[in-house]
C-alpha cells in the first residue's frame, strides 16, 4: 500500500475548506496520514467549528494531526499562556482591533487545546512545522538563502523539512554540499572537509493548497482542494 | 593594527591584571571585551571596575545578563544536577556581592560590538547562551557569521581559544515540482570567513593552567593565541576565603577540562 502525507495549514477558520480537503483525500489511493501544520484559527472568521471538527472529527474523517502556528502562538501569547508575554508583535504590525478579532474568533474553551500542541513533529527523517526549527514565525521560501535553509534542516537532523508558514508551494532540494573547516587550536591544525547528503525544504502551501507527500518516492504533489471535482465540470488538466 | 580580544573573565582579579599586563607589553592599546566578567571567581566588583577604569569596548555575557536578569537560563546549561547547584550558588554569592554600580554598568552591556567586518559576541549572533565549539557542525557555524553580515566572528563562552576559517563552500540546489514545470538548478558559491574564540582569562577550559586570549592584525588578517601565566595560588585562596565552592579553585589549579556547558553545542536557551 502506498504511503502519503497529505500537508494542509491556514485553514483559518474555514470549516469548508477542511471538509473539501476531507473529500478530496477520500478519493486519494493509498494510506494517507493527514498533518495540518498550524495556523488552524486567524482572526477573519469564528474559528469554533473548525476546531470542534479537528478534536471530534467525523467517522469517516482522516484523523488530524495537528501542530500549532503562528497564529495560534499569538492567541497563546495574548492569553497569557506565554507568562508575561503578549501578542506584541501582532498588535504592532496589525493593530489592537486584529488582536480583539483574534481573540473573539476563538471561543476560551479550546485555548488548553491549543496549548497543548506540539511545535512539530518529527517522523521518519522528516521534520513538520510551521515556520522553520529557529521560529514558528519564520517564513522559508524558495529565496531563503541555501545556508539558512541548511541550518534549520540542521537543527531538527533531518533530512526535509515541510514548512507552511510562507504559504507557499516548493520543494527545494539541496542536492550537494561541501564546505572546508580548518581550526587552529593550542593543540595543533586540524582539517576537516565537511559533505551533506541530499536534503529538501518543502513549502505545503495554505488554505485550498495542500501538499501530497509519496513516502516512498519522496515525490511532493501540489494539489489544491476542490479541484480534482472542478476539473471534471470544466476540463482542466491536474496542476501536478 | 594588532587589537586584543579578552573573553570569560569570570571575576578572577590576578588573571584579568596578568593578561592586561601582557597586552601593554606588546603595545597593544585596542582591546575588545567579550563578556563574563562575573561568575564563579571572587572578585567580581575589582574585575567589573578595572575594565570601566580601562574603558574597554565590552559586551554582555552570559553570567553578566543572568545577575542582572535572574538565572532564566535551562537547565541544559549544566552537566550535571552538582554542577547546577554549584552554579546557582556562585550566582548568588556574585549577586550579593556586587555593587549597584556595577551591576548598572552590566545590566547597560551591549549584546554585540561590530567593527568594520568584525562582530564581537560573546556566545553567537543568537544567544549568549548559545557554545560555537570548535567541532561545531561547518555549514551551521558558517551561517552564524554570514547571517549576522561579519567576516570574522569573535566570540567566547566555550573557554576554549580556537581560530576556525572555514572556506571553498559550495551548496547546489534544485527546485523540482516548480511552476511552471521545468527543474531549475544551481550552484551557490560560499564566502570565506572565521571564527575566533579568544578562550577564557580567569576560567581556562583548555586543558592548561594558563590564561588565554587571542592578537588579531586587522592589517595582515593574522591571529595569534596567547597564553599567560598568572598567579593561580592567589585565585585559588580568594575563592576558599570567599566561601565558593573549593572545585573552582581546584579546577583553576589543576588545569582539569571541566566545562559546566551544554551537551548540545548548538543549544539556544529557551526565554
Amino acid at each position: 500500500m502506498i504511503e502519503r502525507w497529505a500537508l494542509v495549514s491556514g485553514l483559518k477558520g474555514d470549516l469548508d475548506t477542511y471538509e473539501l480537503i476531507q473529500k478530496d483525500l477520500k478519493k486519494t489511493p493509498g494510506n494517507i496520514t493527514l498533518f495540518v501544520l498550524g495556523d488552524m484559527i486567524g482572526p477573519e472568521k469564528n474559528c469554533n467549528r473548525l476546531l470542534h471538527r479537528l478534536i471530534n472529527p467525523k467517522s469517516n474523517d482522516l484523523q488530524p494531526w495537528c501542530i500549532y502556528g503562528w497564529w495560534e502562538e499569538q492567541i497563546l501569547l495574548e492569553s497569557g499562556y506565554r507568562g508575561d508575554q503578549r501578542a506584541e508583535a501582532l498588535r504592532i504590525n496589525k493593530g489592537e482591533e486584529v488582536v480583539k478579532s483574534l481573540t473573539n474568533a476563538v471561543d476560551k474553551s479550546f485555548l488548553d487545546w491549543i496549548a497543548a500542541l506540539q511545535f512539530g513533529f518529527v517522523e521518519l527523517d522528516c521534520g513538520l512545522i510551521h515556520g522553520s526549527s529557529k521560529d514558528v514565525g519564520e517564513n522559508l521560501t524558495l529565496d531563503t538563502p541555501p545556508l539558512t535553509l541548511l541550518d534549520r534542516l540542521t537543527r531538527l537532523q533531518v533530512n526535509r523539512l515541510f514548512t507552511a508558514r510562507s504559504t507557499q508551494q516548493f520543494h527545494l532540494e539541496l542536492t550537494e554540499g561541501i564546505l572546508n573547516s580548518e581550526v587552529h587550536d593550542l593543540t595543533g591544525n586540524h582539517k576537516k572537509e565537511q559533505k551533506v547528503p541530499q536534503k529538501a525544504v518543502i513549502g505545503v502551501g495554505a488554505g485550498k493548497n495542500y501538499t501530497l507527500y509519496d513516502v516512498g518516492t519522496d515525490n511532493t504533489q501540489f494539489l489544491r482542494a476542490g479541484y480534482q471535482s472542478e476539473k471534471k465540470t470544466k476540463g482542466f488538466g491536474l496542476h501536478f | 593594527m594588532n587589537q586584543a580580544v579578552i573573553s570569560c573573565l569570570h571575576a578572577n582579579l590576578p588573571a584579568v591584571e596578568a593578561v592586561l599586563k601582557d597586552i601593554e607589553l606588546q603595545g597593544i592599546t585596542n582591546i575588545t571585551c567579550l563578556g563574563d566578567l562575573v561568575g564563579y571567581g571572587p572578585q567580581p566588583n575589582e574585575v567589573i571596575e578595572l575594565i570601566r577604569d580601562k574603558q574597554i569596548p565590552t559586551c554582555q555575557g552570559c553570567w553578566d545578563e543572568d545577575v542582572i536578569d535572574g538565572l532564566d537560563a535551562c537547565d541544559c546549561s549544566y552537566p550535571s544536577q552538582l554542577a547546577e547547584k554549584r552554579g546557582h550558588f556562585a550566582h548568588q554569592w556574585t549577586t550579593n556581592k556586587l555593587t549597584k554600580e556595577n551591576k548598572d554598568y552590566l545590566a547597560n552591556l551591549p549584546y554585540s560590538i561590530r567593527k568594520d567586518k568584525c562582530l564581537f559576541v560573546h556566545g553567537s549572533p543568537n544567544s549568549q547562551h548559545e557554545y560555537l565549539l570548535p567541532d561545531m557542525d561547518a555549514f551551521a557555524a558558517l551561517e552564524r557569521v554570514e547571517n549576522a553580515r561579519a567576516e570574522i566572528l569573535f566570540c567566547g563562552h566555550t573557554h576554549q581559544p580556537y581560530i576556525r576559517e572555514l572556506a571553498d563552500g559550495l551548496i547546489a540546489v534544485k527546485i523540482k515540482n516548480a511552476v511552471p514545470k521545468d527543474t531549475q538548478e544551481k550552484e551557490i558559491q560560499l564566502p570565506m570567513r572565521r571564527i575566533v574564540n579568544a578562550g577564557s582569562v580567569g576560567e581556562p577550559r583548555h586543558g592548561g593552567t594558563k590564561a588565554t586570549y587571542v592578537v588579531y592584525n586587522d592589517v595582515t588578517n593574522e591571529v595569534k593565541i596567547r597564553e599567560v601565566e598568572y598567579d593561580i595560588e592567589l585565585t585559588c585562596k580568594a575563592i576558599i576565603d570567599a566561601g565558593l565552592p573549593p572545585i573552582f579553585a581546584w579546577r583553576l589549579k589543576n588545569g582539569f577540562e571541566f566545562a559546566e556547558q551544554a551537551e548540545d553545542a548548538s543549544h539556544v536557551c529557551e526565554r
